[in-house]
């Protein structure tokens, strides 16, 4: 039981990240370019 | 009603600080020119109709380089309901010059003296309402740094761009140079609005090939420049330029009063000694070992160790592994997330504290203004080896991150040298690389600060050599591009300013840890825990892991890293491995090392964190897998990057190629002459080590192709 729950927590974990990076990237952003994204203005999605 | 305003003005004049200030945003604002390559947008606060767009900062409606461009058409094409016309109010001739030329474009202006406190210091008055009347727009003092005055310029902009006043310009120039522009400007198609006609004639007089692309049709207007060229006896261009200046001359006499006549500011003082012909490079190199110094070998290294001993060694894995056993999780998940996830990202978090106290220093030394000189000393150095100065602004900006950096070389207007920046600038360790530096600093060199000096050391004299060679192929022959830069007073930076850019820099960091690089852990730790034994598939034993999938993978790839001496123990495949997912992230050579050489466990006994990873790696070679991390081809986005504004897939290649051969033979060279120079002995690696030396020397000091010297400014 304890395993169901702590790898249903993990993939919840890993769909959101996945999510939000998914989102990030659509929003021209993008979180692999590793550093200020203040700089970026968003042209990683171009 | 929708109104969009665009902020224009010089460069390092505060467009991106006041756009801050109006829309709240949190865009980069650093103490030097070109820190703005791409037009931005933001909502005016409180007000959700009113869109402000901060453009790349311009000196003319003559653009040269390629953020010039990006400002100028939008100001023609998209044309915005007004624009906010920033001028730097210590600067304020050269800056009208701009502000002549914004005028002509036919749409509603509002001028903004910034750093009217700078004005008021120096003992200087600027009498806005003269100049108000001179000029025929609207002007208000602000300061955009201290929030004075913002309010105002942007109500006034809003005001005109509702009632859609158009300025008219009320400059004039010479008769004979204002009935030209009048015979120009009749011959121009109904394509070219009323308003903008006086722009479009003077630009087609000044012979402005760019604006031409924007017009239906273009008349020939060669007799109206021949005749004036013969009455001025100068190029057109030339005639209108001192036009404009003659006109800025008069009404810069009528509306600013001098306090201080000719007398040294404060920033001059500084400057004789920190741009000093002699002095210039000892101190710069003394202000970036004090930095390094302090970041990774004192107090940064007290943090680290915090984190890394007692943070995710004493506190946080034994409670996670706590939790897991009391829900009874199995063991192969509780693996997962300890010896995976805790391990990767739990070593690449424990360099935060460290990263944190570079990214104070670096915004410090960016908001005061002592980098937009560091700028002007590397110019110096770099034009003797073919780099314009101009190529260490993208230098500065990869400094925090490559893909930024990459971006800002777009201020290079020579194609050759924009290309050669590109390729070079992410020699200079990012921040992501931060942490490899200081992994080995910490395992093999006792948090010795020379390690991370060095390291950007390496990366400065890596651009510098190949600026040398690349410049004596046919490919990148030809003089530097000239860079002119003004350096701007020195100012103390708010602590908020600081803090942010601290904050914003380290956060990127976290975050891309708690993402990207968690979900690489995760795939990692799947490739290092399943394998073959005696021919069958299934989940491993912690001392099996060289039977894994990552050890199969290692493996293929790990002899073409033998001779750089990868190999201590049989593990070489570890480092291959590591190097291969830093092109994700560079973070995750560490990740991949806290998981391949057990981070937790190791941290959970209490002895030495890193122990285990200079088992199997002499000094040498780890500091040859430093350099070689810091040299080869970047992380997938700064390559992207490349890609990008290479916008060739030769090109793109070739500068890849060329990044990943560099670090090969350099941390060759460094480890078959490190272990020859300690009594390691003579190989055939050592002979191909000293071929490639003499090469890379021959490369570096034969003649240029074009003329036995390079011509330099």
């Amino acid at each position: 039981m304890g395993t169901v729950v702590v790898g249903a927590v993990l993939v919840g974990v890993v769909t959101l990240i996945v999510r939000s990076m998914v989102k990030d990237k659509k929003n021209g952003k993008s979180l692999q370019c590793g550093g200020d994204c203040s700089h970026c203005g968003g042209h990683c999605s171009h | 009603m929708s109104v969009k305003i665009a902020l224009a003005g010089n460069p390092n004049c505060g467009k991106t600080t006041l756009f801050n200030a109006l829309t709240g945003s949190n865009q980069f604002v650093g103490n030097w020119p070109g820190v703005t390559v791409e037009k931005k947008e933001g909502k005016l606060k409180g007000h959700k109709d009113v869109t402000i767009m901060d453009l790349p900062g311009i000196y003319s409606l003559s653009p040269y380089t390629l953020e010039e461009i990006v400002a100028r058409n939008y100001l023609i094409n998209e044309r915005p309901d007004a624009i906010i016309n920033i001028v730097d109010g210590t600067n304020i001739e050269r800056n009208l010059y701009l502000s002549t030329q914004i005028m002509e474009l036919g749409i509603p202006v509002v001028m903004a003296v910034n750093m009217m406190d700078l004005v008021e210091k120096a003992g200087d008055k600027i009498h806005t309402d003269k100049l108000s009347k001179l000029l025929g727009c609207e002007v208000v003092e602000i300061s955009a740094l201290k929030g004075t005055g913002i309010q105002k310029a942007a109500e006034k902009a809003i005001s005109l761009a509702e009632r859609k006043n158009e300025v008219t310009p009320v400059h004039e120039f010479d008769s004979k140079v204002e009935d030209a522009i009048t015979a120009v400007g009749t011959m121009l198609g109904m394509d070219i609005p009323e308003a903008q006609k006086r722009f479009f004639a003077i630009k087609l007089l000044e012979k402005d090939d760019k604006i031409k692309e924007q017009m239906k049709l273009v008349p020939d207007v060669s007799n109206e420049i021949k005749a004036l060229e013969d009455a001025f006896d100068d190029d057109t261009e030339s005639i209108i330029t001192n036009e404009r200046y003659v006109y800025i001359s008069s009404i810069i006499g009528k509306c600013v009063t001098k306090g201080r006549k000719g007398g040294m500011t404060v920033s001059d003082k500084i400057d004789r000694w920190v741009t000093n012909r002699w002095l210039a490079l000892p101190i710069f190199a003394a202000v970036m070992f004090i930095v390094y110094y302090v970041s990774i070998t004192t107090v940064g290294a007290f943090l680290t160790d915090w984190t890394n001993d007692v943070l995710f060694g004493e506190i946080i894995p034994p409670a996670v592994e706590k939790l897991l056993v009391a829900v009874n999780c199995a063991d192969w998940l509780q693996g997962l997330i300890l010896d995976g996830i805790v391990a990767g990202v739990g070593a690449v978090l424990g360099f935060v504290p460290q990263m944190l106290v570079l990214f104070i220093f670096l915004a410090f030394l960016e908001g005061c203004g002592y980098m937009a000189r560091v700028a002007f000393i590397m110019d110096r150095i770099f034009r003797k080896f073919g780099l314009s100065g101009k190529s260490f602004i993208p230098m500065l900006i990869g400094s925090g991150c490559g893909v930024p950096g990459i971006m800002a070389s777009r201020t290079i207007e020579s194609d050759r040298d924009r290309k050669m920046t590109i390729m070079t600038t992410t020699f200079v360790p990012c921040g992501a690389k931060l942490p490899i530096i200081a992994l080995i600093a910490g395992a093999f060199f006792n948090n010795a600060g020379w390690v991370a000096w060095s390291a950007y050391f390496v990366g400065v004299v890596a651009i510098i050599c190949s600026g040398i060679i690349l410049k004596k192929t046919k490919m990148f022959s030809g003089e530097p591009a000239p860079f002119v830069m003004e350096l701007p007073a020195y100012h103390m930076p708010t602590v908020g300013n600081v803090l942010r850019s601290m904050w914003e820099r380290g956060w990127s960091f976290i975050k891309k840890a708690g993402t990207i690089i968690l979900l690489s852990t995760i795939v990692l730790w799947f490739l290092m825990s399943f394998g073959w034994v005696d021919g069958k598939f299934g989940m491993l034993e912690a001392e099996q892991l060289n039977d894994s999938i990552l050890a199969s993978i290692g493996n293929v790839i790990a002899p073409i890293f033998a001779p750089l001496g990868w190999t201590k123990a049989g593990e070489g495949w570890k480092m291959a491995v590591a190097a291969i997912t830093g092109l994700i992230a560079k973070e995750n050579v560490v990740a991949t090392f806290g998981m391949l050489f057990g981070f937790a466990e190791v941290a959970e006994d209490g002895s030495e964190i890193w122990g285990n990873l200079a088992q199997v790696m002499t000094p040498i070679a780890a500091y040859g897998f430093l350099v070689f991390n810091l040299l080869c081809a970047p992380c997938f986005a700064a390559m992207g990057a490349i890609k990008r504004e290479m916008n060739n897939a030769k090109w793109f290649w070739f500068a890849i190629g060329y990044q990943c051969g560099l670090a090969y033979v350099v941390s060759l060279c460094i480890y078959q002459f490190g272990i020859l120079f300690t009594g390691g002995g003579f190989g055939l690696w050592t002979v191909v080590a000293v071929v490639l030396l003499i090469a890379f020397l021959y490369m570096l000091f034969r003649p240029y192709k074009e003329s036995k010297s390079l011509k330099v400014a």
